[in-house]
């Protein structure tokens, strides 16, 4: 209600900075600027790969884990794929505030909202990657006298990497969006510097800490599309 | 965290800020600020409209440009490669950073925060929809021109129907995402259920935990609903299993 | 090749054992009529027993409770006098090789870790399974350098070659084969039968393999199983008297009318007298050709080349020159092998329309010349009254 009025009154706050006011009076977008005052974003990037990693990373152990389980007990992949799918539902910035009464303000609020949105697609890539292994490879396996653990770990596993992987990029890229809100949870982030010190109509801080957030994810895409393909060797062998 | 009355901390001490969220939804309240009443169902219900209509809208509009687009596209099946990187570009910009931008920008109000949102919204739609129309058999598709159906026909009474799930559940996903972001609306002006959580200085924390849990609701039934729609949007051919 | 197979007949001679079917019943929950009912019959060491009929009979159900990817519901089965219950499902299986018609390589694992599969798990030493690895490959008469190859990079006929080399790599006395040439297309199918057949002269496994296609039954069993539907044993007997005594009226339907062409799967070339055919080097004079025509059992001279390979007829035109040319004008194909059934060498010759097809050994070199006549000749003398041939001298 009260809000439009006081950023554009906070614009004109002074902001620590070292090149000139005319930034900010003019309102562009001056690369110079970033250059200059890249270190206020190294802090904020710092907790925002921290957020990310930890987040997905967490997701992963126990999706995985809920993957692993629903594998060989599979009346549990509707449930499983439900309930996660309401955590997916709900709005992080929602789950915030939810869990503030319990969990208070911090990194750690912000880590299980984070965690619980990647659940459902990390779950669902892990089951479907283990489903789309071809069933003669696995009856060839088990005929050679892989034991169940060993077929899973063995076989299994190995050739459902590239689901698997594709499930923690678009989680990864995503959890990378979603923690620039992390800082209404009080956990810092780039997202403290689009809106903390209201510095929301700084175009040019908008742009640096926006930027920053999609080069991270694009970094995360590409760092996890190495691994996958280091690990795959396989599919890059072409039919003689 | 709280105590009972008895000094002894009860297990279910944390409930209580979630009653006083509730009591916060039914009950007008003095502001944190002092000079005017908050709260209140005639105020949840305003927010909450507003809400629904800024998100309606962008979907809205998202649709119209993106399911045609989608349909020509993968009826040609060209631009794969762009029309799967929008998605994959989409997922990586931050909706804060969008509605910042745009603010910065274009300035605040109902029409501007609308054009962030579709911005948001495109990317999933229009890629499912792509996939979607893809995914159709190649062999009904030939069946469809052999019988002389032009390529306008052909999309309209072969693709798009049989794409259909595949489109709602992008459409499904574009909403739960508008939702979501609509929550950070006020920062541009427009008041959604998202103002008591951004303005708690005004709505004090009950509101907070209220604008949270009412946001929580709302995209819950969005996707609830989307959910059944989808469901109902299969052609009832398809649905009939052997 | 052959001497590498001779050196390896010492030590490849090894193990095999005995199957035994003992009254074995599988029944499936829910439904009335069990899949299997009492099925008895035992298979000795070292032969392939074919389990063979129509869909549904239940021999690959059969197959599958060998090696417990189907658990019995009553009855048991005997690997060298031993129930299969008594090790745990996964410790026998790594002493039975399974080959499947999808053939199911790992994609992920190149073809040398596919071939290790059953060693590593048996915790064999790196040099030993590498040396095995070596060894296979060459059995199967693949280039050393497959080992390093994923499956995508290999053809069909490859792929299968490499799942009957995994099977192997553990040496175990015993190997299941359910449909393993199925996949593959009936060109390279034949090809592959006879490859396989050489290797079970070499290494003589026991072994049990399932078809449902009867010709394949005649062609690779010692002794043929033939199930009705329920796994009912109809009749369990070498091929030649499953072509010359069917039990009943079922295995005559399903063995089918051409019985008696069906005897010719039965005999290999190599069985016969083959004649012989006037042969000539590339460069030598013709006129030694047409000497050589008067002292061989046909009037047109073959073309081999410097390892006695063949390359072509001379015809007239050809002779007329001085000198015998390198390109004839009629080449030498049908080319036949001495391991070729004779019901395939006829159909190869009734396919290309030719008289005559240089007969090879298994170097390529020729041997003799088969014609229609030969066969036909030979059907209709004593010789093939018998027919009785002793079937571990079928392959030799």
């Amino acid at each position: 209600m009260f809000l439009p009025q006081a950023i554009h009154s906070f614009a004109q706050v002074q902001i620590h900075e070292r090149s000139g006011d005319s930034c900010i009076a003019q309102n562009k977008i001056c690369p110079g600027w970033i250059i200059d005052n890249f270190d206020r974003y190294t802090h904020p990037l710092v907790q925002h790969v921290y957020l990310t990693v930890v987040s997905v990373g967490l997701g992963f152990a126990i999706a995985f884990s809920l993957a692993l389980l629903a594998h060989q007990r599979r009346w549990l992949v509707g449930p499983i794929v439900g309930f996660t799918g309401v955590l997916y539902t709900l709005p992080s910035l929602a789950v915030f505030f939810l869990l503030l009464p319990i969990t208070g303000r911090g990194t750690w609020t912000a880590v299980i909202a984070l965690t619980a949105y990647t659940l459902q697609i990390i779950f669902r890539n892990v089951v479907g990657g283990l489903d789309n292994v071809p069933a003669e490879a696995k009856d060839a396996g088990r005929g050679a006298g892989l034991t169940d653990r060993q077929l899973l770990w063995r076989i299994e596993l190995p050739l459902a990497l590239p689901d698997i992987i594709a499930g923690l990029r678009i989680a990864s890229t995503t959890t990378v969006g979603l923690a620039t809100l992390a800082v209404f949870a009080g956990a810092g982030g780039l997202g403290s510097e689009i809106v903390a010190g209201s510095n929301i109509t700084f175009k040019t801080g908008v742009v640096a800490a926006g930027g920053l957030a999609v080069l991270l994810a694009i970094a995360l895409d590409i760092f996890l599309l190495a691994i996958q393909r280091a690990l795959s060797p396989w599919r890059r062998a072409q039919p003689a | 965290m709280a105590e009972g009355s008895t000094g002894v901390i009860e297990p279910f001490a944390f409930l209580s800020p979630f009653v006083d969220a509730i009591d916060f939804i039914l009950h007008t309240r003095e502001a944190q600020t002092g000079t005017v009443n908050v709260g209140g169902l005639s105020q949840a219900l305003e927010f909450t409209w507003e809400h629904v209509k800024l998100s309606g809208a962008a979907i809205g509009i998202a649709c119209a440009i993106a399911v045609p687009l989608g349909l020509a596209l993968g009826h040609v099946g060209k631009g794969e490669l762009v029309a799967i990187s929008i998605s994959n570009v989409g997922r990586a910009v931050p909706s804060l950073a969008l509605i910042a931008f745009f603010v910065a920008y274009v300035g605040v109000g109902f029409t501007n925060v609308t054009l962030a949102l579709v911005l948001l919204a495109i990317p999933p739609i229009l890629t499912n929809t792509y996939v979607g129309v893809r995914q159709v058999d190649r062999e009904v598709i030939d069946a469809g021109r052999g019988m002389g159906l032009t390529p306008f026909q052909v999309v309209r009474r072969i693709e798009l129907p049989l794409a259909l799930t595949t489109i709602f559940g992008g459409i499904r996903t574009s909403a739960v995402n508008v939702v979501a972001t609509a929550t950070i609306a006020p920062l541009a002006g427009v008041l959604t259920l998202g103002d008591y959580i951004l303005s708690a200085n005004v709505y004090g924390e009950d509101g907070r935990l209220a604008g949270a849990i009412l946001v929580a609701l709302l995209a819950l039934t969005v996707e609830l609903v989307f959910a059944a729609v989808q469901r109902l949007a299969a052609p009832r051919g398809l649905k009939i299993t052997a | 090749m052959a001497e590498a197979l001779a050196a390896r007949g010492s030590r490849a001679g090894g193990s095999a054992s005995p199957v035994e079917f003992k009254s074995v019943t599988k029944r499936y929950f829910g439904q009335a009529e069990p899949a299997i009912e009492s099925l008895s019959f035992a298979v000795p060491a070292g032969d392939i027993c074919v389990l063979v009929g129509p869909s549904g009979c239940g021999k690959t159900t059969a197959l599958r409770l060998v090696n417990r990817m189907i658990e019995l519901t009553e009855g048991d089965i005997l690997i060298a006098g031993e129930s299969i219950r008594a090790r745990p499902a996964a410790e026998l299986r790594r002493g039975i090789g399974y080959v499947i018609q999808q053939i199911g390589l790992f994609p992920h694992l190149t073809v040398g870790a596919n071939i290790a599969t059953v060693p590593k798990l048996l915790g064999w030493d790196r040099r030993r399974i590498a040396s095995r690895v070596q060894e296979l490959l060459d059995l199967i008469s693949l280039p050393p350098e497959m080992s390093k190859r994923y499956p995508a990079q290999l053809s069909g006929g490859q792929r299968q070659r490499v799942g009957v080399a995994r099977a192997l790599a553990a040496d175990p006395p015993l190997m299941l084969m359910d449909e393993p040439f199925g996949a593959i297309d009936p060109i390279n199918r034949e090809r592959l039968q006879n490859q396989f057949l050489r290797l079970q002269s070499e290494i003589k496994k026991t072994i049990l393999f399932v078809t449902h296609d009867i010709d394949e039954a005649i062609k690779m069993g010692d002794r043929v199983a033939v199930l009705q539907k329920g796994g009912k044993l109809a009749q369990y007997a070498t091929p030649a008297e499953l072509l010359m005594s069917p039990a009943n009226a079922f295995v005559e339907d399903f063995v089918g009318a051409d019985r008696a062409l069906k005897r010719l799967s039965l005999l290999r070339v190599r069985d016969i007298d083959l004649w012989k055919a006037p042969l000539v080097r590339v460069g030598e004079p013709t006129a030694k050709a047409r000497a050589a025509i008067g002292e061989a059992d046909l009037p047109h001279p073959l073309v081999i080349d410097a390892d006695g390979r063949p390359i072509g007829w001379l015809s007239d035109r050809d002779l007329a020159s001085d000198v015998v040319t390198g390109t004839p004008d009629t080449t030498a194909s049908p080319l036949v092998e001495l391991d070729d059934v004779l019901r395939d060498a006829l159909s190869d010759l009734l396919q290309s329309e030719t008289q005559y097809a240089p007969v090879v050994d298994e170097s390529g070199r020729v041997a003799g010349v088969l014609s229609i006549a030969i066969i036909s000749e030979f059907l209709s003398s004593d010789d093939a009254a018998e027919l009785a041939v002793d079937p571990a001298e079928r392959v030799s």
